[in-house]
């Protein structure tokens, strides 16, 4: 299997009564919050803790998209994958933004997107969410009644101006162009695989299947808490007449390693409490903007009395660290607890890319360096060897895994 | 609708921001004045299965005025519209003059004033929306609105609903009226409830600005024709009383 690093760049100083003096991490975040020395500080550590991935025998390096989020300093995560792009050699580059429905027109992704794959020199896998509520629909304010039909009609546009041998037209209903004519084309060709990040939709799961993309189960409540998800997901492959093969999947889990699981919940308590607690503050209101689940959807929620108890409970941020470590949100402990879960999971799941969070909340730049070294050199080893028959056909040309 | 006996005179009422759960005290009164009520359904916020938003609100106004005339055999007539009914009859005004003889705008969503953003109403969670469009609580045929379909499909048919008049007004409910207002030229009354959260009544400005009357209702929200059902009854009706033979 493979095996991810991701980040997503979160603001490390918080103040400690912030959950209880401000209503949202997220989109009407107070932004004098934010002190601009710290924010400098954290790109640089955080781009060092992405190379050093690659370093720690991580086979892909991911980043991400987010706006007016204080535990996602990415707007652009494209600027940030092109100083990966050039800071890194092997491993490959993965943005899991652009949300293309917030760009007009969506060429700019296509053109960004294949700058990059030519600065890694064809290591980028593109990923392309529909994009949270809050991202979308409020910080970007794009009417919730269109944002999936945009966003379908911006993927379509993209892979045209990537493939396309001569400039065209595009009388799309969003987006109309007398020339598209994206320069430079990607290095990857027909173009980067593609991955779609999404949280359970039906439609997502069913446009994954049926396009041959990855699709990449982004919840932050790990691995017990996406079950339901990852197996409507394969449901729906079967369902639509795709094979099972494991790399169709990537799933994302913190996680805490040390020596001992003693050690491990000692050391990682802190940083999963600023995350949980602290960082994922969302105000409700944002979460559910008319118009952006799909009908199917809303129907199969309503019907789910059980994850509306869930979300509930997510939604008061006073979970206990216990909480977190039983109900799987953080796999925490030695290399040899965390191994065996983590394989247990990729069996369960059926997984072939494992998106690791081994940054979390405010975790100290040595804590986390600590934390991706131990689980490159002892975790890591015992999970590559799954899913050794199957072939990953979602894996950049001229990214080499270890 | 159309319950009273008929004087021969209809008058059009588009319904606003929650869509229109069931003939209102307004409206009955306005039929008790001689008035046939018609109330176009209007694709979406009536919570029906499969609607989907138009792209843009060019095409909202060619689903409404699709629904409008199949409903009403009998234009040109008065128009009344309320929140985001109202800033649709504004454009009905505007851009069908040969259809309006008079217009009557309650709190019409269609201008957005920066000093004066008013409540976010879907940047609520959605159980706590519906009791910040009216002054004095939440009445029953809201309340009860779509409970009729069950447990499980009322709900989607209110989140329907709500899809519907969200993709009409996101982000501002602005949709450009103060670049042609000024085109209106039946006669226009604008009412305003004083309490009004969503569209603050300070925003009523921008409508007297271009020569359009205001009237603000004492102690009423923004469903103004809720909360204070006699008085902006009493206000219709002898508005309206220069336009009964529908001519």
């Amino acid at each position: 299997m493979k095996l991810l690093w991701f980040h997503l760049m979160p603001y490390p100083e918080l103040p400690q009564d912030f959950n209880r003096k401000h209503r949202s991490v997220w989109v009407d975040v107070d932004p004098g919050l934010f002190d601009p020395e710290v924010v400098a500080a954290a790109y640089e550590r955080y781009i060092d803790q992405l190379v050093h991935a690659e370093q720690c025998g991580f086979d892909g390096i991911c980043v991400n998209e987010h706006h007016g989020n204080g535990y996602g300093l990415m707007p652009s995560p494209n600027v940030i994958a092109s100083i990966l792009a050039t800071r890194t050699s092997r491993a490959a580059i993965t943005v899991l933004g652009n949300s293309i429905a917030l760009y007009d027109p969506p060429v700019r992704v296509a053109e960004e997107m294949a700058m990059v794959d030519l600065l890694s020199h064809g290591r980028l896998i593109s990923g392309f969410p529909v994009g949270t509520s809050m991202d979308t629909c409020y910080a970007y304010s794009v009417n919730p009644g269109i944002l999936r039909r945009k966003y379908h009609e911006g993927v379509d546009l993209v892979l045209k101006a990537w493939t396309a041998t001569e400039p065209f037209a595009f009388n799309g209903r969003f987006t109309q162009m007398r020339y598209v004519n994206a320069l430079p084309r990607p290095l990857q060709r027909p173009h980067p695989p593609i991955w779609i990040p999404g949280g359970g939709s039906v439609e997502t799961w069913d446009y994954c299947s049926t396009r041959d993309y990855v699709y990449a189960a982004l919840s932050y409540y790990g691995h017990l808490m996406a079950k339901e998800t990852v197996g409507g997901y394969w449901r729906r492959v079967e369902e639509n007449g795709k094979d099972p093969n494991p790399y169709r999947l990537a799933f994302l889990q913190f996680i805490g390693v040390a020596d001992t699981d003693q050690e491990a919940h000692k050391l990682y308590k802190e940083p999963a409490e600023y995350f949980f607690n602290r960082s994922l503050h969302v105000y409700p209101g944002y979460a559910d903007p008319p118009g952006y689940v799909t009908e199917a959807s809303a129907r199969a929620r309503y019907k789910s009395q059980v994850r509306a108890v869930v979300r509930a409970k997510q939604a008061k941020h006073d979970l206990t660290w216990d909480e977190m470590v039983e109900k799987g949100y953080v796999v925490v402990g030695s290399p040899d607890t965390v191994r065996e879960t983590l394989e247990d999971v990729a069996r369960t799941f059926n997984c072939g890319h494992l998106l690791t969070m081994l940054q979390f909340g405010n975790m100290s730049d040595e804590l986390t360096r600590h934390n991706s070294k131990l689980f490159g050199e002892k975790v890591a080893p015992g999970l590559r060897g799954l899913f050794a028959d199957a072939e990953d056909h979602w894996w950049p040309a001229n990214a080499v895994p270890v | 609708m159309n319950e009273q006996p008929s004087h021969g005179a209809t008058v059009v009422y588009l319904p606003g921001i929650a869509g229109h759960p069931a003939n209102s005290p307004a409206l009955d009164a306005l039929g008790d004045a001689g008035w046939d009520v018609v109330v176009p359904r209007i694709p979406g916020l009536d919570g029906r299965s499969g609607f989907q938003p138009p792209d843009d609100y060019l095409g909202w106004l060619t689903v409404v005025w699709d629904s409008l005339d199949a409903a009403v055999d009998t234009l040109p007539c008065p128009v009344i519209g309320a929140s985001l009914g109202g800033m649709l009859a504004a454009d009905l005004a505007v851009l069908r003059p040969e259809a309006v003889t008079a217009s009557v705008l309650l709190a019409p969503f269609g201008i957005f004033d920066e000093a004066e953003p008013g409540l976010d109403i879907y940047a609520l969670p959605a159980a706590e929306r519906m009791s910040h469009l009216f002054a004095k609580g939440v009445p029953d045929p809201f309340v009860e609105r779509f409970a009729e379909l069950g447990p499980d499909d009322g709900p989607v048919a209110r989140y329907l609903s709500d899809v519907a008049a969200a993709s009409l007004l996101w982000p501002l409910g602005d949709r450009g009226q103060a670049g042609r207002i000024h085109r209106i030229g039946c006669p226009t009354l604008v009412l305003w409830g004083e309490l009004d959260e969503l569209l603050p009544v300070a925003m009523s400005a921008a409508w007297a600005e271009h020569g359009l009357p205001v009237e603000v209702v004492a102690g009423a929200g923004h469903l103004l024709e809720w909360d204070e059902p006699d008085g902006v009854a009493g206000r219709l009706v002898e508005f309206l009383a220069d336009f009964h033979d529908g001519a």
